[in-house]
């Protein structure tokens, strides 16, 4: 808006320019053109002894730097003027004492307009006005302009600016805001009192936004809570009569069995939600060793893989260090090594590695059978499982929780296509070393 | 014989579980005291010495791991156990850092109840108990130099190994079940799909069997195990 106004203000005086610039053209030329028509008067009167006084007198008015006044006789003697010299490369034109056509003529670098003519009889006659006094008044009528427009800029940057920064500033603390809520805490608010303008109606209208959005969130983690107690509650009555029943021991133990994998998905659906929720959230996540979570849980599955006939192998580098919660990271790792423990057969390679970088990056891979082609677009979806593997045990969670616990780190998961087996790469951002 | 009798406070406000809780109590020869309700479970632990506090969450006037700040406020010394329905690792973990001295989710097992009970009063009988040389007939072990010997030879362990054998002898003759040494040795407060901490708890049994002659670490039916290296392997 301040470039449109300045733009506008030079318009304006580029305008003033031109108007001022034709004005004194046409002063000149009319200067010149009373002139012309008084030494016509005299040379009506006297020919050329009458044009040669009046010239002589004007001719002594003037300096060279006003005009140019010349009369010469056939053979180029000066008769009168305030020149003694023809300029070299002027070839006279027109008739007499008409205004028109008009020469230009430059002498020692200042410019006339005006008239050169032979009269007849072979007199060169020579009338001009310099054009100095009114490239002077544009000069500085140019240098003003560029004055008032430096001026006109500045006041217009300066308003613009100051404008800007309190607008700005309110945007910011209203984006500030944002970041905060977006980075989980939902409890942020604007501070202070509103004012009465459209920001504070839109800072009003965010605050609001949030307390709704708080309350939303609080109604969500209570009712979670209340199915889990709603649920276990008459469970647990259910687990305590079992208990109580005598004989039967292998129906009830399978009962047992069965609500303890109920209680499973219960709760892995709840963990996975729960992730989803906080995804990319920093508030609960502390600076953590995901080599070290890496190391240890690949140590509580190796003996396992052993005893299956696998070939464990882990390489993992120190110091991988990111944002996170120690259990959900441990989860992960634990339901991707227990999937390849799962899904792999007797001689078949299981491999983690951590490498750190700038984003470091965790690698579950086999040498099993991989996915399956009916399921690999919906692997990470909530109890996918392939028909291959329905003797498997499984709900078809684990896949799901790794890409909730991954998104709630803030880590990108990928399925690399691999030549044989299944690989997942998981790539974390990183923290320095503490 | 009643002034020896340990006392243990729940707080429950289902009737069925609280049932359940005070069979578990009876059965480890405590006295239940049974509460229904936030304000008096507290009001009741400032009352009496107990030995440990089990208290429930979501109680009608309360969350029960906000208690457990007032109760050692309060000056008492009884080990807090939370059973709760809000049974996720998430709510553990919170539980945990909150100050209970351990969680458990319903539905829970009677057995591991037990277990959970006698760890807690265990751990309330061995306050100092940094005795370096631990020693269970011929079976030695030193904690500072985290060694295990057997008839006086050296038994290699690998560090996690180590941890198990410290937890199975802080435990010695009770029973200890998955859950716990996954919480307590691994602390990892989830529940595997696959049963990896067999592999490690049979890895370290034979070891030990081998050194010793006899059966060290034993199978209680399903439910976990028991550390008892003086065991009569026949009974």
């Amino acid at each position: 808006m301040a470039a449109g106004i300045i733009v506008l203000s030079l318009s304006a005086m580029a305008l003033q320019y031109r108007i001022t610039a034709t004005a004194l053209e046409t002063r000149q030329a009319e200067l010149l053109s009373a002139e012309l028509s008084g030494f016509a008067q005299f040379y009506e009167q006297r020919r050329i002894p009458g044009l040669r006084e009046a010239i002589a007198a004007r001719a002594a008015l003037t300096t060279p730097d006003e005009g140019l006044y010349l009369l010469q006789d056939r053979n180029g003697t000066t008769l009168a003027g305030n020149i003694d010299r023809w300029p070299g490369a002027l070839a006279p034109e027109g008739a007499l004492f008409a205004p028109a056509p008009l020469s230009e003529i430059a002498i020692d670098g200042t410019e006339y307009l005006g008239v050169a003519r032979e009269l007849p009889g072979g007199f060169p006659f020579l009338a001009a006005r310099a054009w100095t006094p009114v490239t002077g008044t544009l000069d500085e009528l140019r240098g003003t302009i560029l004055w008032v427009a430096a001026g006109l800029s500045t006041l217009a940057l300066l308003a613009g600016w100051l404008v800007a920064r309190a607008v700005v500033g309110r945007i910011g603390r209203i984006n500030a805001l944002a970041d905060r809520v977006a980075g989980g805490d939902l409890s942020a608010r604007l501070p202070g009192p509103q004012s009465a303008d459209e920001f504070g109606a839109l800072e009003r209208h965010v605050n609001q936004m949030l307390d709704r959005i708080e309350a939303l969130n609080r109604a969500t983690h209570r009712l979670s809570d209340a199915i889990a107690h709603e649920l276990r509650t008459p469970l647990n009555r259910i687990r305590q009569r079992l208990d109580r029943l005598e004989g039967q021991d292998e129906d009830v133990a399978a009962i047992r069995e069965d609500m303890a994998g109920t209680v499973r998905i219960f709760d892995s659906l709840l963990d996975i939600s729960s992730a989803e929720a906080a995804s990319g959230q920093r508030p609960g996540l502390v600076p953590v060793d995901l080599s070290a979570i890496a190391a240890e849980v690949y140590e509580l599955y190796e003996p396992l893989a052993e005893d299956r006939g696998l070939i464990p192998e882990a390489r993992i580098e120190p110091g991988a260090w990111v944002l996170g919660e120690r259990n959900l990271i441990a989860q992960l790792v634990s339901n991707l090594l227990d999937n390849a423990i799962k899904f792999t057969g007797p001689g078949d390679g299981v491999t983690l590695s951590v490498t750190a970088g700038e984003r470091h990056m965790l690698t579950v891979a086999d040498t099993g059978p991989g996915v399956p082609d009916d399921i690999r677009a919906t692997v990470f979806d909530r109890f996918t499982r392939g028909e291959r593997d329905r003797a498997v045990a499984g709900h078809g969670l684990g896949l799901a929780l790794v890409q909730a616990i991954a998104a709630r780190h803030g880590a990108k998961l990928s399925l690399p296509a691999a030549p044989r087996g299944f690989r997942i790469e998981i790539a974390w951002p990183s923290l320095p070393r503490p | 014989m009643t002034t020896q009798t340990a006392r243990i406070l729940i707080v429950e406000d289902d009737a069925e579980a609280a049932a359940a809780l005070s069979a578990a109590v009876r059965d480890l020869g405590c006295e239940p005291v049974v509460m229904q309700s936030y304000e008096d479970g507290l009001r009741a632990a400032g009352l009496a010495e107990f030995r440990v506090i089990v208290f429930d969450r979501m109680l009608p006037g309360g969350d029960g791991i906000d208690a457990i700040a007032k109760i050692r406020a309060a000056g008492s010394t009884a080990l807090v156990l939370v059973v709760s329905a809000l049974g996720r690792a998430a709510n553990k973990i919170e539980g945990l850092e909150k100050g209970a001295d351990d969680y458990l989710a319903k539905p829970f097992d009677a057995d591991e109840l037990r277990a959970r009970l006698r760890a807690l009063l265990r751990r309330q009988e061995m306050v100092v108990m940094d005795n370096d040389l631990v020693t269970f007939g011929d079976l030695q072990i030193r904690m500072k130099a985290r060694t295990v010997h057997v008839k006086n030879a050296h038994v290699p362990v690998s560090p996690k190994e180590f941890e198990l054998i410290a937890y199975f002898a802080r435990n010695a003759g009770e029973v200890v079940t998955r859950m716990q040494l996954l919480e307590n040795v691994w602390n990892l407060h989830f529940d595997p799909q696959t049963n990896v901490v067999d592999v490690h708890v049979g890895r370290l049994r034979r070891k030990l069997e081998q050194a010793a002659g006899h059966p060290v670490i034993h199978t209680d039916r399903g439910v976990g195990y028991v550390f008892d290296p003086q065991k009569d392997p026949v009974g």
